[in-house]
Protein backbone atom coordinates (compact mmCIF):
# COMPACT_ATOMS: atom_id res chain seq x y z
CA UNK A 1 0.00 0.00 0.00
CA UNK A 2 1.17 3.51 -0.75
CA UNK A 3 1.67 5.40 2.51
CA UNK A 4 3.09 8.59 1.04
CA UNK A 5 -0.37 10.05 0.61
CA UNK A 6 -0.91 10.09 4.40
CA UNK A 7 0.35 12.56 6.99
CA UNK A 8 2.31 11.53 10.11
CA UNK A 9 -0.74 11.28 12.34
CA UNK A 10 -2.50 9.09 9.83
CA UNK A 11 0.55 6.89 9.38
CA UNK A 12 0.71 6.44 13.14
CA UNK A 13 -2.95 5.53 13.17
CA UNK A 14 -2.42 2.93 10.44
CA UNK A 15 0.63 1.56 12.20
CA UNK A 16 -1.40 0.94 15.35
CA UNK A 17 -4.16 -0.65 13.36
CA UNK A 18 -1.73 -2.99 11.62
CA UNK A 19 -0.17 -4.03 14.91
CA UNK A 20 -3.59 -4.99 16.22
CA UNK A 21 -4.31 -6.94 13.08
CA UNK A 22 -1.02 -8.80 13.31
CA UNK A 23 -2.23 -10.41 16.50
CA UNK A 24 -5.48 -11.64 15.01
CA UNK A 25 -3.67 -12.74 11.84
CA UNK A 26 -1.36 -14.83 13.97
CA UNK A 27 -4.24 -16.55 15.74
CA UNK A 28 -5.96 -17.09 12.43
CA UNK A 29 -2.89 -18.85 11.07
CA UNK A 30 -2.52 -20.84 14.28
CA UNK A 31 -6.05 -22.14 13.89
CA UNK A 32 -5.58 -22.84 10.19
CA UNK A 33 -2.54 -25.00 10.90
CA UNK A 34 -4.28 -26.88 13.68
CA UNK A 35 -7.28 -27.47 11.43
CA UNK A 36 -5.23 -28.58 8.48
CA UNK A 37 -2.82 -30.83 10.33
CA UNK A 38 -5.47 -32.35 12.56
CA UNK A 39 -7.64 -33.22 9.59
CA UNK A 40 -4.75 -34.54 7.51
CA UNK A 41 -2.99 -36.50 10.25
CA UNK A 42 -5.38 -37.63 12.94
CA UNK A 43 -7.78 -40.27 11.74
CA UNK A 44 -7.50 -42.98 14.33
CA UNK A 45 -9.64 -42.75 17.45
CA UNK A 46 -8.92 -46.12 19.00
CA UNK A 47 -6.88 -44.41 21.69
CA UNK A 48 -7.05 -41.08 23.48
CA UNK A 49 -3.42 -40.09 23.22
CA UNK A 50 -1.85 -39.01 19.99
CA UNK A 51 0.41 -41.84 18.91
CA UNK A 52 4.02 -41.25 18.01
CA UNK A 53 3.20 -42.12 14.44
CA UNK A 54 0.68 -39.31 14.33
CA UNK A 55 2.68 -36.81 16.33
CA UNK A 56 6.15 -35.42 16.56
CA UNK A 57 8.04 -38.20 14.84
CA UNK A 58 5.84 -38.06 11.88
CA UNK A 59 2.79 -36.47 10.46
CA UNK A 60 1.85 -33.48 12.61
CA UNK A 61 5.32 -32.02 12.89
CA UNK A 62 6.02 -32.50 9.20
CA UNK A 63 2.66 -30.98 8.42
CA UNK A 64 3.47 -27.90 10.52
CA UNK A 65 6.91 -27.52 8.96
CA UNK A 66 5.50 -27.88 5.53
CA UNK A 67 2.68 -25.45 6.12
CA UNK A 68 5.08 -22.76 7.32
CA UNK A 69 7.32 -23.26 4.31
CA UNK A 70 4.31 -23.26 2.04
CA UNK A 71 2.98 -19.98 3.47
CA UNK A 72 6.45 -18.46 3.22
CA UNK A 73 6.74 -19.34 -0.44
CA UNK A 74 3.25 -18.03 -1.22
CA UNK A 75 4.21 -14.84 0.57
CA UNK A 76 7.34 -14.46 -1.59
CA UNK A 77 5.42 -14.86 -4.84
CA UNK A 78 2.62 -12.64 -3.57
CA UNK A 79 5.08 -9.91 -2.62
CA UNK A 80 6.76 -10.11 -6.02
CA UNK A 81 3.47 -9.57 -7.81
CA UNK A 82 2.63 -6.73 -5.42
CA UNK A 83 5.96 -5.03 -6.10
CA UNK A 84 5.45 -5.47 -9.82
CA UNK A 85 2.03 -3.86 -9.62
CA UNK A 86 3.35 -0.91 -7.61
CA UNK A 87 6.51 -0.22 -9.57
CA UNK A 88 5.84 -1.68 -12.99
CA UNK A 89 3.30 -0.10 -15.28
CA UNK A 90 2.56 3.00 -13.19
CA UNK B 1 -15.13 17.24 9.67
CA UNK B 2 -12.36 15.26 11.23
CA UNK B 3 -12.58 15.20 15.02
CA UNK B 4 -9.58 13.03 15.72
CA UNK B 5 -6.56 15.21 16.50
CA UNK B 6 -3.11 13.86 17.12
CA UNK B 7 -1.64 15.74 20.07
CA UNK B 8 2.01 15.39 19.06
CA UNK B 9 1.85 16.24 15.40
CA UNK B 10 -1.35 18.29 15.54
CA UNK B 11 -2.42 16.83 12.24
CA UNK B 12 -5.91 15.78 11.43
CA UNK B 13 -6.65 12.16 10.67
CA UNK B 14 -9.07 11.66 7.85
CA UNK B 15 -11.22 8.84 9.16
CA UNK B 16 -12.74 8.13 5.81
CA UNK B 17 -9.32 7.55 4.26
CA UNK B 18 -8.33 5.42 7.25
CA UNK B 19 -11.39 3.26 6.79
CA UNK B 20 -10.60 2.86 3.12
CA UNK B 21 -6.98 1.95 3.86
CA UNK B 22 -8.16 -0.57 6.44
CA UNK B 23 -10.56 -2.11 3.97
CA UNK B 24 -7.81 -2.37 1.39
CA UNK B 25 -5.44 -3.95 3.89
CA UNK B 26 -8.09 -6.43 4.97
CA UNK B 27 -8.74 -7.29 1.34
CA UNK B 28 -5.07 -8.06 0.65
CA UNK B 29 -4.74 -10.08 3.85
CA UNK B 30 -7.85 -12.04 3.03
CA UNK B 31 -6.64 -12.65 -0.51
CA UNK B 32 -3.33 -13.91 0.82
CA UNK B 33 -5.04 -16.25 3.28
CA UNK B 34 -7.28 -17.62 0.58
CA UNK B 35 -4.30 -18.25 -1.70
CA UNK B 36 -2.45 -20.06 1.08
CA UNK B 37 -5.47 -22.22 1.74
CA UNK B 38 -6.35 -23.00 -1.88
CA UNK B 39 -2.81 -23.70 -2.98
CA UNK B 40 -2.12 -25.83 0.06
CA UNK B 41 -5.18 -27.85 -0.80
CA UNK B 42 -4.08 -28.27 -4.42
CA UNK B 43 -0.31 -28.62 -4.10
CA UNK B 44 0.47 -30.35 -0.81
CA UNK B 45 -0.42 -34.04 -0.60
CA UNK B 46 -2.01 -35.19 2.64
CA UNK B 47 0.65 -37.80 3.20
CA UNK B 48 3.46 -36.03 4.98
CA UNK B 49 6.62 -37.88 4.06
CA UNK B 50 8.91 -34.96 4.70
CA UNK B 51 8.80 -31.54 6.36
CA UNK B 52 10.38 -29.73 3.43
CA UNK B 53 8.74 -28.69 0.21
CA UNK B 54 9.97 -30.85 -2.62
CA UNK B 55 10.66 -29.55 -6.10
CA UNK B 56 7.27 -30.47 -7.48
CA UNK B 57 5.39 -28.86 -4.61
CA UNK B 58 7.46 -25.69 -4.85
CA UNK B 59 6.82 -25.35 -8.57
CA UNK B 60 3.15 -26.10 -8.00
CA UNK B 61 2.91 -23.33 -5.40
CA UNK B 62 4.59 -20.79 -7.69
CA UNK B 63 2.21 -21.57 -10.51
CA UNK B 64 -0.78 -21.78 -8.19
CA UNK B 65 -0.17 -18.27 -6.81
CA UNK B 66 0.26 -16.85 -10.31
CA UNK B 67 -2.90 -18.51 -11.53
CA UNK B 68 -4.94 -17.53 -8.52
CA UNK B 69 -3.96 -13.90 -9.01
CA UNK B 70 -4.73 -14.13 -12.70
CA UNK B 71 -8.21 -15.45 -12.00
CA UNK B 72 -8.59 -12.74 -9.38
CA UNK B 73 -7.65 -10.14 -11.96
CA UNK B 74 -9.95 -11.42 -14.68
CA UNK B 75 -12.90 -11.61 -12.29
CA UNK B 76 -12.14 -8.03 -11.25
CA UNK B 77 -12.00 -6.89 -14.86
CA UNK B 78 -15.26 -8.64 -15.67
CA UNK B 79 -17.05 -7.16 -12.67
CA UNK B 80 -15.73 -3.72 -13.48
CA UNK B 81 -16.95 -4.12 -17.03
CA UNK B 82 -20.42 -5.12 -15.83
CA UNK B 83 -20.71 -2.41 -13.21
CA UNK B 84 -19.22 0.14 -15.59
CA UNK B 85 -21.65 -0.76 -18.35
CA UNK B 86 -24.64 -0.22 -16.08
CA UNK B 87 -24.66 3.47 -15.14
CA UNK B 88 -22.67 4.74 -18.13
CA UNK B 89 -24.37 3.12 -21.09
Amino acid sequence: MDFTQFNDAERKHLQRMMEQKQMSDFFKMYNTIVDRCFNDCINDFTSKAISSKEASESCVSKCMDKFMKHAERVNQRYAEVGAEMMGGPK
Amino acid sequence: MSFFMNSSANQTVNMQNMAMAEQELDMFTDLFNRIVSSCHEKCIPKTYIEGDLNKGEAVCIDRCVAKFLEVNKSVGAKLQQISGAGPNA
